[in-house]
């Protein structure tokens, strides 16, 4: 018999609701409302305003920032994906008495300490970085090459090593409906192994992959960490400014404006994939389990 | 079970994919045993100076003992906030399941830059002044959804029939969490409870803009970084990955221990057997 109270289960939500409110959903609020006020320094005042959104657009800076934003965004997002896939597919389906090991190793990765690995690229990869010092070394160079930090590329690195257990992950769960025996039957019927992969395993992790693309992608254009401490002056991007807007020039609603314009951006992008999905009907594939 | 398919290729490329996570964090490992203050190779003996320097170090111990603080915090009060939202959340069907699920679930889809800003103009709009508490409440909101989505996830995997076999006999709402669901779950919220421990303990981009005079370890590291070459900081790095890993172990071998055990049990045992007399009847 049912209780009578149904009201209850839901009460037991109430903490975190209020708690999420209060502290998520307020503060997000009042951020977004900094952004049509009238910027004043280390505060903004009464009228409110499009101005710090049209300062955000027409400064030239901004659109290099927004530029290497979607470059390394985009780049961190893709090779994620695309490295991610081979590995999750053998994962699923190769691995064998290797799958506990390595997805072990993986998930262990993704817990290292995220400052951790930055600095830990920045020793791979600077001057007399264990790169340079390795191909000097084994005589393929005799001047250290600079180019491998402070700029995009540094960050990009940087970026995909981060994410790239959490794509795997994700990718590995998305295999988990697809059975061997699918792959079997496949290649029974005729099709080969790049048929097997087009038809048959890339519309299963479509989905997946592109909301672990949007997911890194998001999360490394915003970034202002890795960029600060990687990407020297060329490598800089939104988030930098954004930060540097609220604990250096203090120019609270100039940074606003950009963190929300930077926001819009993001839900353009989700919006376009969203579309892309559905429009080749790969957001619908299921395979039963 | 079906067999597993050869597939080189991919094989070849999953292992150069662990290679690519994990030759720079070892690299960092190795160089933080160097006897000389170089970062790099050529590698000129062992030493231990700079865990020496580190243990030594009050800033550093400090900065350690904050962040334990604030990860134990936020562990524990997202542990019983998680679970109660998860545990109330599977178990009702009011209209407002959807919306709530969404504000449960969407921090995770802000980065961190957002959070920590729209925190700080929050704090500084009601005059809280920053410190080690504002920063766990920064990393609940952070955490929660982690920890949310790992435990409702367990929750509706149960079978309900054994929770309305439990109150149809008589045991009230508390017994049957505590003697039928708890017994289940609780693996796994201990495994989702790691997590959370471990993304607090290593939260930077979002503490940075609520620590206020404080430091946490990675706010150490972040200052060390900054300044030039320190090589103690390969050092905490090497603690710091110790520290995870270790955390992860122990927390997977508790979790694997438990789910063996509740399995084990549930064959011997007929699982509708409440143990015990049931307390708190209507």
């Amino acid at each position: 018999m049912r209780k009578p109270l149904s009201i209850g289960p839901l009460v037991l939500t109430a903490p975190a609701t209020v708690g999420l409110l209060l502290f998520f959903v307020a503060p997000l609020v009042a951020f977004g409302v900094y952004s049509f006020l009238t910027g004043t320094l280390y505060d903004v005042a009464s009228p409110l305003t499009l101005d710090n959104y049209k300062d955000v657009v027409e400064t030239d800076v901004n659109r290099r920032l927004a530029r290497n934003s979607l470059v390394v965004g985009g780049l961190a997002a893709f090779f994620s994906v695309l490295i991610a896939l081979p590995m999750a597919y053998w994962l699923r389906y190769s691995a064998g008495r290797w799958r506990g090991i390595v997805l072990f190793l993986i998930v262990a990765s993704f817990l290292a300490s995220y400052l951790v690995r930055i600095f830990a690229w920045r020793s791979m990869l600077g001057r007399n970085g264990a790169i340079n010092r390795g191909l000097e070394g084994i005589g393929v160079i005799d001047e250290p090459l600079d180019f491998l930090l402070y700029n995009r590329f540094a960050v990009t690195v940087a970026l995909v090593h981060i994410f790239l257990p959490y794509v795997v992950l994700v990718l590995y769960a998305g295999l988990a409906p697809l059975q061997p025996s699918y792959l079997e039957t496949a290649q029974d019927l005729g099709a080969g192994r790049l048929q097997r992969w087009r038809r048959v395993v890339l519309p299963l992790v479509a989905a997946p992959a592109v909301s672990a693309f949007l997911f890194v992608f998001v999360l490394s254009a915003a970034d202002y960490v890795t960029p600060q401490l990687l990407g020297g002056t060329s490598g800089i991007m939104l988030g930098v400014q954004v930060q540097v807007a609220f604990i250096g020039t203090g120019d609270f609603a100039y940074g606003a404006a950009m963190a929300f314009a930077m926001l819009a951006g993001f839900l353009v992008l989700y919006a376009l994939l969203a579309l892309a999905l559905r429009l080749t009907r790969l957001d619908r594939v299921r395979f039963a389990a | 079970m079906t067999g597993t398919r050869r597939s080189p290729a991919t094989g070849a490329f999953t292992i150069a994919g662990l290679v690519f996570l994990w030759a720079p964090l070892l690299l960092v490992a190795l160089f933080s045993f160097h006897s000389t203050g170089s970062l790099t190779f050529p590698f000129e003996g062992f030493s231990t100076r700079w865990y020496d320097e580190v243990f030594s170090n009050e800033v550093i111990s400090t900065a350690a003992k904050n962040s334990l603080i604030v990860a134990t915090s936020t562990a524990l009060i997202t542990v019983l906030l998680g679970t109660l939202a998860a545990y109330g959340l599977t178990r009702t069907s009011s209209r407002l399941r959807g919306p709530l699920s969404l504000l449960f679930f969407l921090p995770i889809t802000l980065p961190g830059l957002f959070i920590g800003i729209a925190l700080l103009v929050a704090f500084s709009r009601v005059e809280w002044s920053l410190s080690l508490v504002t920063v766990t409440i920064a990393h609940l909101v952070y955490v929660f959804p982690f920890f949310f989505l790992v435990a409702r996830a367990a929750l509706e995997r149960l079978d309900p029939a054994l929770e309305e076999t439990a109150a149809d006999l008589g045991a009230g709402r508390w017994t049957v969490f505590r003697r039928v669901t708890l017994p289940q779950v609780w693996p796994v919220l201990v495994g989702a409870a790691g997590l959370a421990f471990a993304l607090s303990f290593d939260e930077f981009v979002i503490t940075f803009f609520v620590i206020g005079p404080d430091s946490t370890l990675p706010l150490y590291i972040w200052s060390g970084l900054r300044r030039t070459i320190d090589p103690s900081i390969n050092a905490i790095s090497t603690l710091l990955l110790a520290f995870t890993m270790l955390l992860f172990v122990v927390t997977f071998l508790l979790t694997t221990w438990g789910e063996r055990r509740r399995r084990g049990r549930g064959l011997t045992e007929d699982p509708l057997v409440l143990t015990g007399p049931a307390e708190g009847t209507t």
